[in-house]
């Protein structure tokens, strides 16, 4: 699968071209336009095309479509359960993860495979061009070289809820107006984005790319009156590799056998042998005593906007914890760069004084900088407006999704742009937008807790956010999702599909073949000789699936024991070993989950007048419904300060108007299935 | 404060939208043969104090398993629907509790469509205590949250749709009702070492997840765990022993909360003498005399009462009166009832001014409702509120004549009473309301028997000290169920503390870790 992706020559691309297009594409009207390529944007289009839109992909310059921005690296711990789930909705960044890796691991390994991390260090050309060259053999994806000046907006659907409506945008230099049905911004940091270096700021969303978005912030704060905040982020300076004492750091090797992230292949283009190693490295009191030093030529730390405080700068992790040593990750940027990343020593301050910083570590006594570390100020849409469609409550056809929508990472931001892509795009063809369930994926958790509670930092997944972690594993993402975003979303494949469904039944199978190999302890004693005596027996008929449970027993060992029946599963067996143990525990879980999703089923109409509701409800319950306006009955659940009566008369409303409109179809469709 | 987690409680009143809906398909997960049973619940349901029977409601699946372990009936039940006299007994000890009448109702033929079961026992503080635990102590039963009893009903098609409307406003009652017992429980001692095994809780959790998400990249050591191990290990011997130790340290305020509340010298003190037919309080002309929260106990009717005079409301003078008046306000928070003092030579003398005065004086000595609808606030205050007119006889009997014909035209306003502390004028009128108010109270199981919340405490804290041990048995091989054990038990322990968020873990996370990318 992987073989046929060819290096791509960018001048070769047709649709680089992108100077006809002006004359062309303003007589066009698209279902959908993305404006933006980074990974909200490139997730977005791909998937907007894949359901069967007609989709535009608009950015600012085609080169640094699939760039990575930050650091060269994919997964981790939450992290890489969002590259898995992307993957099981045929999104692009777990294939790309694939073809770009030099550096595989599995980060917590050692504790238990509902939060295992699949991770990878990234050759950044590898990631542009496996994107790139995805975004070309996209059929109905058009791409666009262009910054976007305005949004256009019209009159609302009376038949639909919202005040406005979007009707295409406008190009910074454009002639005409480009027209379509729905419109997903994923412009990451360039929404009134400013650079900040030591005490200079200049306007923008990247170092060297074009400030841009002014018109469009414009047009989301006045026109459409979306409430908008401040967030700050940065990234460290590059690190020559030349100039850095590797033999003063400690070396990290990657697993002998890279796991793939994708379902779909079976190996990673690096091969073992050829994987680079990361390096760890610390900082020293000499770090410290600069930044002290440097803070009153340091705009960015000073200002008050807030930061992710899991990825804070070396300056805001020394002057929140002082007197302690901080790690430093020293990662490849690819196999043939000749630059290191020096992960844990993101800075803002003057480049002289990064430079004395850095030399401050052993390591880095005689290192040289290739770009300087700086940070980033930007707007953020407060995401409390958006459906968990990801679409503007206000707005028809206008969907946001990545930074724009106060979050950090790529992970988070691609996972966001999959489904403002789908709705997108199932908006422009007349489908029901549709919701993923925190109960079925962390996307899910990711979109409700953005929706739902809104953000104060940067925010980034976490295992621990995922109250069903035992049950939204990296290994089930597939089972999950792929049906589901087969049959319902149409952003999967045939291919896809059909082998999630064949190792979904291979999973029923191998384990009622388990449960139907039964022997008493005392033969299952005989059997297991060498590892008889960390098991304790407690009943007389042991099925190979109770067995399984047992940390010292796997489904290899059983299937040497059955080979008639439980060898066609081999191929399973890792999988086989974590349902049987983690199934009890999903059980327990069930009962939650359904609660859960029962609520989630019953949406709440978003028009809902709840001031003169003719129920009882208190008027601050009213008042509190009014102004966070829940999605559905289990979002309004989780309102903090509604009581448990109102939400019974509310859901006695919701019942008797059901009853009503049974035959009425409904536009959101909420998407847990009881 | 969140007492339960009483989302759950209308759950399968949502499941009937199941009937307006197609079938759903299933195929997200493996499916699962396991079937998950339903609890039992139980629930005292005759009122507490003094009375004659109580009566102890059992429904669910383990219905009659209840019933065989607690009557020592191990062959044949009773037939349903009859009253058969037995021995009750403590199901582990086989420790006798009380001969009561026993009952069996095989579902559907129930209230709740359930199998269900009931025990009429004596109406004894200890005796109710005693059987509550036992049920308590039995596999698979639990006390049963707000409403629930109805809301099963309901699921069983025993109630009709329209009957939610009345679902909900029985929630509300349950809960503030538990709320306020609650309140009364956490106030003292036990709620401290609630509160503190549930801070502990939270700590050991956020260092699991803080261990679970950043230890690969950070330098988070292993001693992080080594200290969860141990703080679990004493968490678990704590609870344990609380458990096995017969409530040490929890003394009950039994009988039906009634504060004395008003402004400074309206004779607060007085009604509380003259009720107890002796002087508990001072009393004197000089406002703000009484500076803390004096309490007595006392028979009215028949009916265990605990009366307490506060300080008088007002701005304090010093910081000790300050604290008075804010133990006062605390006290009618958390009252059954509420005698509002007023100096009747207050009133206004003009006529048809009386109850907008009153109305006014109401809202400066109640608690604002917290549902914020000023119907349900008046409803509320009309059934949990006496004014009691003080000091009657300095006012011009005409005046009191007018005064009371207007308050009983007055809609909205709680029943009034005119009295005289000095001259013990009224007083049997007075007494005469109050006595079937008491009555009332004490005969709803809503106002929150103490030995409920007691049961229903326990069962939490069994749920939690169970899930802890989920924590030991995976901590070497799977942290993501040991942390599963961990938030188990901190959910169990929430349900009398108060919910915790996932938010709040994080925010302890970065608190005590430095934790990059």
């Amino acid at each position: 699968m992987l073989a046929r992706k060819l290096p791509l020559i960018l001048h070769n691309l047709p649709w680089s071209v992108s100077s006809r297009a002006g004359s062309d594409l303003a007589r066009r009207h698209y279902d959908v336009i993305v404006v933006g390529g980074g990974h909200a944007g490139t997730e977005a289009a791909a998937a907007a095309a894949r359901v069967g839109a007609e989709t535009l992909l608009i950015t600012q310059k085609i080169a640094t479509i699939g760039a990575l921005s930050c650091n060269p690296s994919l997964g981790g711990v939450g992290k890489g359960h969002l590259v898995r789930e992307l993957d099981a909705l045929d999104g692009l960044c777990g294939r790309a993860g694939d073809w770009a890796g030099v550096h595989f691991s599995i980060l917590n390994r050692s504790k238990g495979p509902a939060v295992w991390g699949p991770r990878a260090q990234l050759d950044r050309e590898r990631y542009r061009q496996f994107i790139q060259s995805e975004l070309l053999s996209t059929p109905r994806l058009t791409v666009l070289e262009g910054s976007v000046e305005e949004l256009l907006v019209s009159q609302s659907n009376p038949n639909e809820p919202g005040h406005h409506r979007v009707t295409g945008i406008c190009l910074v230099n454009g002639s005409q107006p480009i027209l379509s049905s729905s419109v997903v911004l994923t412009t990451g940091t360039f929404l009134s984005g400013s650079l900040f270096m030591g005490q200079t700021t200049t306007p923008g969303g990247r170092i060297g790319d074009a400030p841009s978005c002014s018109g469009l912030s414009h047009t989301l704060r006045e026109t459409l009156g979306l409430r908008v905040g401040r967030l700050k982020t940065g990234t460290p300076p590059r690190i020559v590799k030349e100039s850095v004492e590797l033999s003063l750091v400690q070396i990290q090797t990657p697993d002998k056998e890279p796991t793939p992230f994708s379902f779909l292949n079976t190996h990673t283009h690096c091969k073992p042998e050829e994987q680079l190693p990361c390096y760890l490295t610390h900082t020293t009191p000499g770090v410290e005593r600069v930044v002290r030093e440097s803070l009153h030529l340091n705009c960015h730390i000073q200002q008050d906007s807030k930061g992710p405080r899991y990825c804070p700068s070396i300056e805001s992790r020394v002057l929140r914890f002082p007197g302690r040593q901080h790690q430093v990750w020293l990662e490849p940027e690819g196999l043939t760069s000749d630059l290191l990343y020096p992960q844990g020593l993101t800075m803002t301050m003057p480049p002289d004084l990064q430079l004395r910083l850095l030399r401050e570590i052993p390591a880095l006594h005689r290192a040289e900088i290739r770009t300087p570390g700086y940070g980033v100020h930007y707007d953020f849409v407060c995401p409390t407006q958006l459906n968990p469609s990801l679409q503007v409550k206000s707005t028809q056809g206008l969907f946001l999704a990545g930074q724009i929508n106060g979050t950090t990472g790529y992970e988070e931001a691609a996972a966001q742009g999959l489904w403002a892509g789908v709705n997108a795009a199932r908006a422009a063809l007349s489908l029901p937008l549709l919701a993923l369930c925190r109960t079925q994926s962390y996307i899910g958790v990711l979109i409700d807790d953005l929706v739902g509670r809104g953000v104060t930092e940067p925010y980034r997944m976490f295992t621990s956010r995922a109250e069903f972690r035992t049950s939204l594993r990296p290994d089930n993402a597939d089972i999950r999702l792929t049906p589901r975003g087969f049959e319902e979303v149409g952003c999967v494949s045939l291919r896809r599909y059909k082998e999630a469904v064949r190792v979904r039944d291979s999973l029923q199978e191998g384990l009622a073949a388990l449960k139907s190999v039964t022997l008493s302890s005392t033969r299952w004693r005989e059997k297991l000789v060498e590892r008889l005596q960390v098991i304790n027996f407690c009943s007389f008929s042991i099925s190979g699936l109770d067995l399984l449970q047992y940390k010292d027993v796997s489904f290899e060992m059983l299937a040497a024991i059955f080979p008639e029946h439980l060898s066609p599963y081999l191929e399973f067996s890792q999988r086989l070993n974590i349902e049987a143990v983690y199934r009890p525990h999903c059980e327990k879980q069930s009962r939650e989950i359904e609660r859960v999703q029962e609520e989630e089923s019953l949406s709440l109409p978003p028009d809902m007048d709840y001031l003169s509701l003719p129920t009882s409800l208190s008027s601050e319950v009213r008042e509190l419904l009014d102004r966070v306006r829940p999605n559905t009955l289990g979002a309004a659940t989780r309102i903090p300060g509604m009581t448990p009566a109102a939400i019974v008369h509310l859901l006695h409303y919701v019942l008797r108007t059901a009853q009503r409109n049974q035959h009425t179809g409904q536009r959101v469709k909420a998407a847990c299935k009881p | 404060m969140l007492l339960s987690t009483p989302w759950r409680l209308w759950r399968s009143a949502i499941s009937t939208l199941k009937s307006l809906r197609p079938a759903p398909v299933r195929h997200l997960s493996i499916p699962t043969d396991a079937v998950c049973d339903a609890d039992t619940i139980f629930a005292l349901s005759s009122g507490h104090g003094r009375c004659g029977v109580a009566v102890v409601r059992v429904s669910g699946p383990a219905s009659s398993m209840v019933l065989r372990n607690m009557t020592g009936l191990t062959q044949t039940l009773p037939p349903p629907r009859t009253a058969l006299l037995r021995r009750i007994t403590d199901p582990h000890t086989k420790e006798l509790l009380d001969r009561g009448l026993v009952l069996w109702f095989p579902g559907p033929h129930s209230f709740t469509g359930e199998d269900s079961a009931e025990f009429h026992v004596h109406g004894g503080p200890a005796v109710i205590t005693a059987v509550l635990q036992g049920l308590g102590s039995l596999k698979g039963v639990r006390p049963a949250e707000a409403g629930e009893f109805t809301r099963r009903a309901f699921h069983a098609g025993k109630l009709g749709l329209t009957e939610v409307e009345g679902l909900g406003d029985l929630i509300h009652a349950e809960t503030e009702a538990q709320r306020r017992q609650a309140l009364r429980q956490m106030d003292g001692e036990l709620g401290h070492l609630y509160q503190d095994w549930s801070s502990r809780l939270k700590r050991c959790l956020a260092h699991v997840e803080a261990f679970i998400d950043f230890s690969e990249d950070e330098l988070i050591e292993d001693g992080v765990l080594n200290q969860v191990d141990s703080s679990v290990h004493r968490l678990q011997t704590e609870i344990e022993r609380h458990l096995g130790d017969e409530r040490r340290g929890e003394r009950l305020r039994n009988g039906v909360q009634v504060v004395i509340a008003g402004a400074t010298n309206a004779g607060k003190s007085s009604l509380l003498n003259t009720l107890c037919q002796r002087p508990a309080a001072i009393v004197s002309p000089i406002p703000g005399t009484t500076r803390d929260v004096v309490e007595a106990s006392l028979d009215i009717g028949g009916f265990p009462v605990l009366l307490s005079d506060t300080a008088g409301l007002r701005d304090g003078l010093d910081s000790v009166e300050r604290e008075g008046v804010r133990r006062a306000r605390q006290r009618v928070e958390q009252a059954d009832l509420t005698l509002v003092v007023v100096d009747s030579t207050q009133l206004p003398t003009e006529p048809k001014q009386a109850p907008t005065f009153l109305q006014g004086y109401l809202s400066i000595v109640l608690p604002q409702p917290s549902g914020g609808n000023p119907e349900e606030g008046r409803e509320a205050t009309s059934d949990r509120v006496l004014l009691v007119l003080n000091k009657s006889d300095l006012v011009p009997e005409a005046q009191k004549e007018r005064t009371e014909r207007e308050l009983r035209e007055s809609l909205g306003l709680p029943p009034a009473c005119f009295l005289s502390c000095h001259t013990t004028t009224g007083l049997g009128d007075f007494l005469a309301v109050l006595q079937s108010r008491v009555k009332t109270l004490c005969g709803n199981p809503l106002s929150g028997a103490p030995s409920l919340t007691q049961a229903r405490h326990r069962a939490h804290l069994q749920q939690s000290v169970q899930a802890l041990s989920q924590y030991h048995q995976y901590r070497n091989h799977d942290l993501a169920l040991a942390a599963e054990g961990v938030r188990l038990a901190l959910t169990h322990i929430g349900r009398i503390t108060g919910r915790v968020g996932a938010e709040e873990i994080l925010d302890i996370v970065f608190r005590d870790f430095c934790i990059g990318k």
